[in-house]
């Protein structure tokens, strides 16, 4: 029965009332008011330990604060697509390439780096299924979009791609499912969309997931939405294991035999200094010949405020893709984009090499193209057809089986994944809802934000969903026969058009051509120009030597001169080096080039006089460094400039030996040289002779470095005094009750401030009471502000202000020197030069295999003996034995070695392992290059096919390295007695034979 | 399949000379660059290696593992292929053609990038007139290091024994931790100098020489500063070597940390004419004293070390305010560029007129290699 409520009072004695009661009550509700010593502390301990544990929680959050080392200009990033054959990977890029640049490019051949926002761009790379293109790229990746076919599942590509990321530094990592065309029933398409995330959220936990809905062959709204994901996504600084890298995207042929070998690419990571070593995954260990930086292909447009990047900006760069002829030059790339968004000014372009270029792309794309015909088989017809699976699984495993399933329409294997559960979730797929089955605990932890994801995914791609429920039909597992092998056809087909679309482009390039012979003229105009230069550099030196030889007397002069000139010089030292160079090559070839010498005097002159002036310098150097030191006004100049020569190529620079008329050799037993490179071993630095520190005028000289010496304003002992007498200064005797007062107001002040009226005067207390507490309350904060900011506080702050310096240092200098002293930066576009490559690199040269050039570490390039710490993967099917051939991934480096396993015992001995254990770490001792410690590395068996279920053997840490390592190995030795005496027994073994297995 | 080619990559540097012996081996070992030196002493009447750099190269031998060592028959070709540093409990008895301190410096160079901890016991000549003192290197390059983030437990070295050249017979351990990493630096203020210390020894002499040696050193540096405290050292019976001698080692520390010094030692008996320690002490703060002219934030005999850690550590950017870099510190900046393509960027810092601080500096700067200590082993 309805009760009718009286209306309720909100004024009035009786609102009152109830109020008091209400508050009354609630007073009551209050025990810790009420009852105070019921709630004090119980248990300090308990106390103690809560607050620790609060403690432990904080410091939970805090990362170890690195010193920002991130470029202000950053290398492109690098986009790796990942996936199994006929996934939609070139698709996939073309899409996004087309989306990107409005530009359709055929075939995808090498990396293509586009320009994708205002400070942003992005080099996309296609993985194939090798094994080792994927351990290369794995190492280089920022972004990985891992592709997997929805209508097929998980394969093992993917799995094998993600161990390998986990074990050299993860990059960013995206799964984008493609083939969701082919399913006809939306609510299988939602089911499989969920089942392959959450296996994907077990094996990668950081990862966006971004379900697209790939139409084939179409650029459709999911690889923009895609585009988009990818420009908006934060990049960190990917920690790499190694120093740095290159992509180069280009190889100039010199030689026949050894070839010397020019790289482009940009550079990321740290620093690469000229000389420096670099390896080359497959190919080896180099020394850099030469650096030099190119202004970039690819730049990024200028920071104006614009929103959108206009069409000219949209640039792209895929000098081995077929897009427009790329011509490569020592000091410029030319571009020729047949749309006419040049990027580079031409200067000058010798036609013959440009022609070798031509064929060598031509050659190179004719192979590729064979191979890539492949991959753009692609038509509108989209479900997937599978002719027969083969069941090859075994009993139980942890691990995942794989299925072998033959895809006619492919005409290849695929290697499904299956799990275990998985198996068993299929068998009853039709009846329960969701896939809780597989991943067991962290699904519950993971549900409410799955349904969000899905929310959000579901809005982002509401569209696509929508055609793909158009297109309601089959269930995900589809099973048609209808194989039709048109494969070679088709590989004809595509070559004709490619034929075809080649045309024109080489039209450009003979364009290109026409074009640098015009321009032959001017380079040849530059070089005399720059001929021109180095005798202007030749003069200078000869001021130089005049300077050298004038003695201090008149230095004051030259100084002044210098101080002129100091744009000059500086100039002049930069190619100093250089020309010393070649004087050297002068002297060396000096009787072969005596019929040029009308040509060549000037600069023999000035190798004459560098000489004398280089002596001078040593002779001078032992007697009063000090005055020379001052007389040259750049020091860079007396350590560097001159006076060393490349250790390297000592013999090209042996200049002593000087052969007159081919006869006689001019020995100079006691050069000045000769004395100074057997001179006495001794870092002292003897004193200036010139100095009589008995006269009081030099004791005058040093007296400010003494404390008892002046100071610099501010740091003054009488400023700071006053500071302190006007904080502390006023004090009360309280014992004779006298008040003592500092000068603060200075007696002058006072005087004046009787004159002034009686207000002003308390105003002006008033302020200086304030001015002083505020002073006194700053250094209090000072002080004990200090006890709150942490040990990781001052930590961070100390990096931040190194990063600080390290911006600021070199900002100023333009980047001839910056790189002298720096190196290169990364996000440089970088020409390497690398002699003695084996000519195998070149002949056999795929632009779809990526070239890497990782920076090597000072002693990276030795060998010695590793220890690591190994475990076999536990997906893989054999256990692996001692000494069986195993190919790691170790820093940059792929190599084949021997392994001997070994574990650990109490007494710390290293006791051999015949076997790796089954699930358990062992050690692990190779001989192989140097590596640092804490570097991953992992191994497979074979890198030639996928004969195994999963090809990653093991995987593992190093731990030490050494020039000797001791592993024991247990022997059993069998023999008789031959003589016993009381307690011991003598045993005679028939033979010792170390070859033999114990 | 991992091939080691043949090329620039496994070239050995190539040198001429004996001079520098000790950088080039020191910068080859830490890079792991292989170092061929040729024509040493091969003009000279007794050409080939001296006796004290074989005993150095023996000094490398010990402190690594997996050294290639090649000398051809005259001794006038060395190849050096550099093993990696194991560290560890070393003794080694140096040659007294040179002191400990020629040993030593190579040392510290490498200690901090030991396999395990380094506890090195160097017998030889403790003091000689030539090279740094073991007394100096304790009190200018162990501070130095501390600055780089080489503290910690056990960074010291000790004098036991001391011993005079020619006779030697002293003994000193010198004991360092390892470390991954080496911190970058900001030498930037010297500072004003706030107290001067020093040490005067003398052994197998009356031990009276060594306050006359206080003295007379007190006598010119009064004129400077107040607060001058010389220590005398007097070593008796086993611990004072085979040969008598004397001398005197001044630091005059700054306030922000920096130590400059100046040493002297009597002239080794029986070699030259015999100093008084009067005179000696008056020349050794003269010494000091030009020192202190030269000025900089590390002194000229430690130049070498301090632009070393430099260069080996983060890819930062480090700083020194130096004085006027000596012809050792000069090759040892072009061997630096050879073995680690680091090159410096010097500014010199001119004396002004109303700043009563000496001479002329220069202000180096470098971006650090990265270098982390391979050698250490992670557990």
């Amino acid at each position: 029965m309805q009760v009718t409520k009286h209306q309720q009072k909100h004024s009035g004695p009786k609102a009152e009332k109830k109020l008091k009661k209400q508050g009354g009550m609630a007073e009551d509700k209050d025990e810790r008011k009420r009852n105070p010593k019921a709630f004090t502390v119980q248990s300090a301990t308990r106390m103690a330990r809560t607050f620790h544990r609060a403690q432990d929680l904080k410091a939970k959050k805090h990362h170890i604060p690195f010193v920002d080392r991130t470029p202000l200009e950053p290398p492109p990033v690098v986009v790796v697509v990942v996936g199994p054959p006929k996934v939609g990977k070139s698709t996939l890029i073309r899409c996004l390439i087309k989306n990107f640049t409005r530009r359709s490019s055929e075939d995808i051949c090498g990396p293509v780096t586009i320009v994708s926002g205002k400070k942003r761009r992005l080099t996309f790379i296609e993985c194939s299924n090798d094994i080792n293109t994927m351990i290369d790229l794995a190492k280089v990746a920022d972004l990985v979009l891992m592709l997997i076919d929805a209508s097929f599942g998980f394969e093992m590509e993917t799995f094998e791609f993600l161990n390998i990321c986990q074990v050299h530094g993860f990059p960013r990592i995206m799964g984008v499912l493609t083939h969701l065309d082919s399913f006809k029933n939306s609510k299988a398409l939602r089911k499989t969309k969920k089942r392959l995330k959450h296996r994907f959220w077990t094996e990668v936990y950081q990862v966006a997931f971004y379900l697209s809905g790939m139409y084939l062959g179409i650029s459709d709204s999911g690889s923009e939405d895609l585009g988009r994901f990818i420009s908006v996504m934060k990049f960190f600084s990917l920690a790499l294991i190694m120093e740095d890298l290159t992509d180069p995207e280009k190889v100039r042929i010199d030689a026949k035999c050894d070839r010397t070998v020019s790289l482009y690419g940009y550079l990321r990571g740290t620093y690469l200094k000229n000389k420096s070593q670099v390896h080359i995954p497959g190919v080896g260990d180099f020394q850099v010949a030469d650096v030099s930086f190119l202004p970039d292909p690819c730049p990024l447009p200028d920071a104006q405020k614009k929103r959108a990047l206009n069409e000219k900006e949209r640039l792209l760069y895929a000098p081995m893709a077929g897009v427009g002829g790329v011509v490569y030059d020592k000091d410029a790339v030319y571009i020729d984009l047949p749309t006419a968004h040049v990027c580079q000014e031409q200067e000058e372009v010798h036609p013959t090499t440009e022609l070798v270029q031509s064929l060598i792309d031509t050659h190179a794309t004719l192979d590729v193209k064979m191979a890539a015909s492949k991959v753009s088989l692609f038509t509108s017809s989209a479900t997937l057809d599978l002719d027969m699976e083969i069941d090859k699984q075994k009993g139980e495993k942890e691990g995942p089986q794989e299925n072998l399933v033959w895809d006619a329409k492919t005409q290849r294997e695929r290697r499904r994944v299956v799990f275990a559960e998985e198996e068993e979730e299929n068998d009853y797929s039709s009846g329960s809802d969701t896939d809780d089955g597989f991943d067991g605990g962290s699904d519950q932890e993971g549900q409410e934000e799955e349904d969000e994801c899905d929310e959000e995914e579901e809005d982002n791609l509401s569209t696509l969903i929508k055609k793909a429920r158009v297109k309601f039909g089959n269930t995900e597992k589809t099973v048609t026969v209808s194989a039709s092998p048109v494969k070679k056809q088709k590989i004809e087909e595509v070559k004709d058009n490619r034929q075809l679309f080649e045309l024109p482009v080489f039209a450009d390039s003979e364009d290109d051509l026409e074009m640098s012979d015009k321009e032959s003229g001017n380079s040849k105009k530059g070089e005399e120009e720059r001929e021109g230069h180095e005798s202007d550099f030749g003069e200078d030196d000869e001021e130089v030597d005049v300077k050298m030889d004038k003695g201090p007397g008149d230095q004051e002069d030259e100084d002044e001169e210098d101080n002129d000139d100091q744009a000059e010089d500086d100039w002049d030292d930069e190619e100093d080096v250089g020309i010393t160079k070649t004087i050297e090559k002068n002297i060396t070839s000096k009787h072969r080039t005596f019929e040029n010498e009308e040509e060549e005097e000037e600069p023999c002159f000035v190798t004459e006089g560098s000489f004398q002036w280089k002596e001078g310098l040593q002779q001078k150097a032992s007697e009063a460094f000090l005055r020379q030191q001052q007389a040259t006004p750049n020091l860079r100049k007396l350590v560097y400039g001159t006076g060393t020569k490349d250790p390297f190529n000592l013999e090209a620079g042996n200049y002593e030996e000087e052969e007159v008329g081919g006869l006689f050799r001019v020995s100079r037993p006691h050069d000045n040289k000769k004395h100074w490179t057997d001179a006495k071993d001794c870092s002292r630095f003897s004193p200036d002779s010139s100095h009589n520190w008995d006269i009081g005028e030099m004791l005058k000289s040093i007296r400010d470095c003494f404390v008892t010496g002046k100071w610099e304003e501010g740091q003054d002992a009488a400023t700071l005094l006053k500071e302190d007498e006007e904080l502390y200064g006023d004090f009360e005797d309280l014992e004779t009750g006298e008040v003592h007062e500092g000068q603060t107001g200075s007696d002058e002040e006072e005087n004046e401030g009787e004159r002034l009226v009686k207000v002003d005067d308390e105003e002006v207390q008033k302020n200086k009471r304030l001015e002083k507490k505020r002073r006194l309350k700053e250094r209090f904060d000072s002080e004990y502000d200090d006890g709150e900011a942490t040990y990781f506080d001052d930590l961070k702050e100390e990096m931040q202000k190194q990063a600080d310096l390290n911006r600021a240092e070199f900002e100023d200098a333009d980047d001839e020197t910056r790189v002298q002293y720096e190196g290169f930066r990364p996000g440089m576009y970088v020409r390497l030069e690398i002699p003695s490559v084996p000519c195998e690199f070149v002949t056999n040269f795929d632009p779809h295999y990526p070239v890497i050039l990782g920076g090597l570490g000072s002693s990276e390039g030795n060998t010695g003996y590793l220890q690591m710490r190994l475990k076999k993967h536990r997906w893989h099917d054999c256990i692996l034995k001692t000494r069986d051939p195993l190919i790691l991934s170790l820093g940059w480096r792929r190599f084949q070695t021997i392994p001997l396993y070994h574990i650990e015992d109490h007494n710390g001995r290293h006791r051999l392992l015949k076997y790796t254990p089954q699930h358990m770490h062992c050690g692990a001792s190779i001989w192989g290059p140097i590596t640092p410690q804490g570097t991953g590395f992992l191994a497979v068996q074979t890198v030639a096919g996928a004969k195994v279920n999963f090809r990653i053997a093991a995987t593992g840490v190093v731990l030490d390295l050494d020039r000797s390592v001791t592993i024991v190995k247990k022997l059993k030795l069998i023999g008789y007695p031959y003589k016993i005496y009381k307690n011991t027994c003598f045993i005679k073994v028939g033979k010792f034979q170390l070859t033999s297995p114990a | 399949v991992y091939r080691n080619n043949n090329n620039m990559a496994s070239q050995a540097l190539t040198y001429d000379g004996c001079n520098f012996f000790r950088q080039r081996l020191v910068l080859s070992t830490l890079s792991g660059k292989r170092v061929k030196i040729k024509n040493i002493r091969s003009r000279d009447d007794n050409p080939g290696l001296r006796d004290f750099e074989a005993s150095f190269i023996r000094l490398l031998d010990k402190v690594t593992n997996g050294t290639r060592i090649e000398i051809n028959q005259t001794g006038t070709v060395l190849f050096y292929q550099p093993g990696l540093l194991c560290g560890g409990s070393v003794e080694h008895d140096c040659n007294p053609q040179r002191s400990i301190g020629y040993y030593l410096e190579a040392l510290l160079m490498l200690a901090p990038f030991m396999k395990t901890a380094l506890r090195a016991t160097l017998r030889g000549v403790t003091n000689d007139p030539t090279d740094p003192s073991v007394d100096l290197l304790k009190s200018t390059a162990i501070p130095l290091m501390k600055k780089f983030g080489l503290e910690g437990e056990g960074l010291d070295i000790k004098v036991v024994k001391r011993g005079m050249a020619p006779g030697g017979g002293g003994e000193v351990v010198f004991t360092c931790p390892v470390r991954r990493t080496v911190r970058p630096v900001l030498f930037t203020d010297p500072g004003k100098i706030k107290r001067i210390r020093g040490v005067a020894y003398s052994v197998r002499v009356s031990p009276q020489m060594a306050n006359r040696i206080v003295d007379s050193a007190r006598s010119v540096l009064n004129q400077c500063l107040p607060d001058i405290y010389i220590h005398t050292d007097h070593m008796k019976g086993a611990n004072s070597g085979k040969s008598p001698g004397f001398g005197l080692t001044l630091v005059a520390e700054t306030l922000t940390g920096c130590f400059l010094s100046a040493e002297m030692s009597s002239t080794p008996q029986g070699q030259g004419d015999p100093v008084l320690p009067e005179d000696l002490g008056r020349d050794c703060a003269k010494l000091l004293l030009e020192e202190i002219y030269r000025g900089g934030c590390v002194d000229s005999s430690n130049q070498s070390l301090a632009l070393l850690f430099m260069t080996l550590g983060q890819q930062d950017v480090s700083k020194a305010l130096l004085g006027p870099l000596s012809p050792y510190t000069i090759e040892f900046l072009r061997h630096i560029r050879d073995f680690f393509q680091i090159m410096f960027k010097m500014e010199t810092q001119k004396a002004s007129e109303d700043e009563m601080k000496g001479g002329d500096k220069v202000l180096m700067t470098c971006v650090g290699v990265g270098y982390s200590n391979i050698n250490k082993t992670i557990k």
